[in-house]
């Protein structure tokens, strides 16, 4: 089932300070962006299905095992999480609870998993949803999962190593499709995977290890955020000079001479253009 | 700024001499139209969140009709477009072949509901021929620029202005990847320089969707 996490934000609207306009571009604006956070959520706890509150109001029901919301916009501020096992709550005792502050302009995401002994427990990490250069994606991974430390190998080489839950790592790699597994650390001994991870340009790709390796449920959830391109460093489309007379600082003169006053102007703005560059 | 001044100045010199558009595309190069401008680099100080929806709607959105061949007939322009990325530097990877036009694969495709899709082109190329970007030094506004799909319908612009930019001031709105939609065709532009590496401008023209296909 798809988490309900807009149409529960927009519901409680005027029960509490959660909600602005969901997911709508005119988020941009400095000033909403100034007071509000962008939360994620994550679940990562085998075999329970959960509905999860924030400050005694309802943001997700029936949220299953594995899955990633997408980032929504919260107020800036201080939220008590509470995970219930689905139709428990609010009233009754929660499986997990624990006070999150998310600050104006934060990017974060709150996992529901295992600690490494096995143990539900939440997480909150911050996400890094800074600018990559052209042609780049930012791959993370966040190890959630019952098991001892991993490391995450692309390609059958080890990317990050001697990760430990619940802890992450991060890089800025080529953007494209990498053939990725995760082994117990040191070793060769493939706990998950392979797995085609897609890190998309200009995109941060989270990848997380949940589950438990007692249970042998380990598995891998993905995460995307985007709007962190940049453009090209330059568009370099130019050849030998052809289109112009040599060392020239305008267009071939065949090309300009009939637009008499015109290409005057065009001249001296080419001349300007020059001037201003040396 | 200067550059911005001068622009407006020939404008006004045009304007001043009554230039008509000649039949035969007589005259030199000049920009027109409202060059792309730097807000929209705005867009960096979007949260990611708020982008379009992030990952679960993309299988659609990269499904999109890739852009097969590039037509300005008043020009005479007509190349064969290629997907490009990036070059190790992270410069715009660009077809060696001056016939050629590459689209920048990473950003939206031409039809694309939002931002601006890049097509770009050699000037000209190492062995002393024109490329068929070249052709875009005469565009006027109005100019029809239409974009051949594979697997999907031609789509047309028009273009609405063309300026000329030193190439480590190229705006970054013409790589935006949200906003209305435009088409951006890219090349090089004079002066050349070649201790300097050659061509040490770009010349920019920005075309806008045509709502109606079947209008004149």
């Amino acid at each position: 089932m798809r988490p309900r996490f807009p149409v529960a934000i927009a519901a409680s609207t005027g029960a509490c300070a959660l909600a602005l306009g969901v997911a709508a571009p005119a988020m941009a604006a400095p000033s909403a962006e100034q007071e509000t956070a962008m939360v994620s959520v994550v679940h990562g706890i085998p075999g329970m299905t959960v509905d999860v509150y924030a400050n005694g109001d309802e943001l997700l029901a029936g949220f299953e095992p594995g899955t990633v919301t997408e980032p929504q916009s919260l107020t800036a501020g201080s939220y008590d999480i509470q995970i219930f096992e689905a139709g428990q709550g609010p009233d009754g005792k929660p499986a997990l609870e624990k006070t999150v502050e998310v600050g104006e302009g934060d990017a974060a995401t709150i996992a529901a998993h295992l600690s490494a002994d096995g143990k539900p427990q939440l997480t909150a990490f911050a996400d890094d949803v800074s600018k990559v250069d052209a042609g780049k994606g930012r791959l993370t991974v966040r190890h959630i999962a019952a098991a001892p430390a991993v490391d995450v190998r692309a390609g059958g080489q080890p990317v990050f190593t001697g990760l430990t839950n619940p802890n992450g790592d991060s890089a800025v790699v080529d953007a494209g499709t990498v053939d990725a597994d995760v082994v117990l650390a040191g070793t060769d001994t493939v706990a998950i995977g392979p797995a085609e991870v897609n890190v998309a340009e200009g995109a941060g790709t989270v990848v997380y290890a949940w589950g438990s390796a007692e249970d042998k449920n380990l598995a891998l959830a993905t995460q995307k955020f985007s709007g962190m391109d940049s453009m090209p460093k330059g568009v370099h489309a130019g050849g030998g000079g052809a289109a112009v007379s040599a060392n020239s600082t305008t267009w071939t003169p065949g090309w300009a001479a009939a637009g008499g006053a015109v290409a005057v102007a065009g001249v001296l703005a080419a001349r300007r253009f020059a001037g201003k560059r040396g | 700024m200067t550059v911005a001044v001068l622009v407006a100045v020939t404008a006004v010199v045009l304007g001043v001499l009554g230039w008509a558009r000649g039949p035969q595309r007589a005259g030199s190069p000049s920009d027109f139209g409202a060059a792309p401008s730097a807000t929209a680099a705005g867009d960096a100080g979007r949260p990611s969140g708020t982008a379009p929806p992030p990952s679960a709607a993309e299988p659609a959105a990269v499904r999109q009709a890739v852009p097969a061949r590039v037509l300005v007939p008043g020009v005479g322009l007509d190349a064969r477009v290629e997907g490009v990325g990036v070059t190790p530097r992270g410069d715009m990877t660009v077809p060696d072949d001056p016939a050629v036009a590459g689209w920048y694969r990473y950003g939206p495709a031409p039809g694309s509901p939002e931002g601006s899709a890049v097509l770009v082109g050699h000037l000209d190329g190492e062995t002393g021929d024109l490329g068929e970007f070249a052709a875009l030094r005469d565009v006027r506004a109005g100019d029809t620029v239409e974009v051949r799909r594979d697997g999907a319908e031609p789509v047309l612009h028009r273009v609405t202005a063309r300026s000329t930019v030193p190439k480590d001031e190229l705006p970054a709105s013409a790589f935006r990847r949200t906003g209305p939609p435009v088409l951006t065709l890219i090349t090089c532009a004079p002066p050349f320089q070649p201790e300097r590496g050659g061509y040490t401008a770009n010349l920019v023209v920005t075309a806008e969707p045509v709502d109606d296909p079947q209008a004149p």
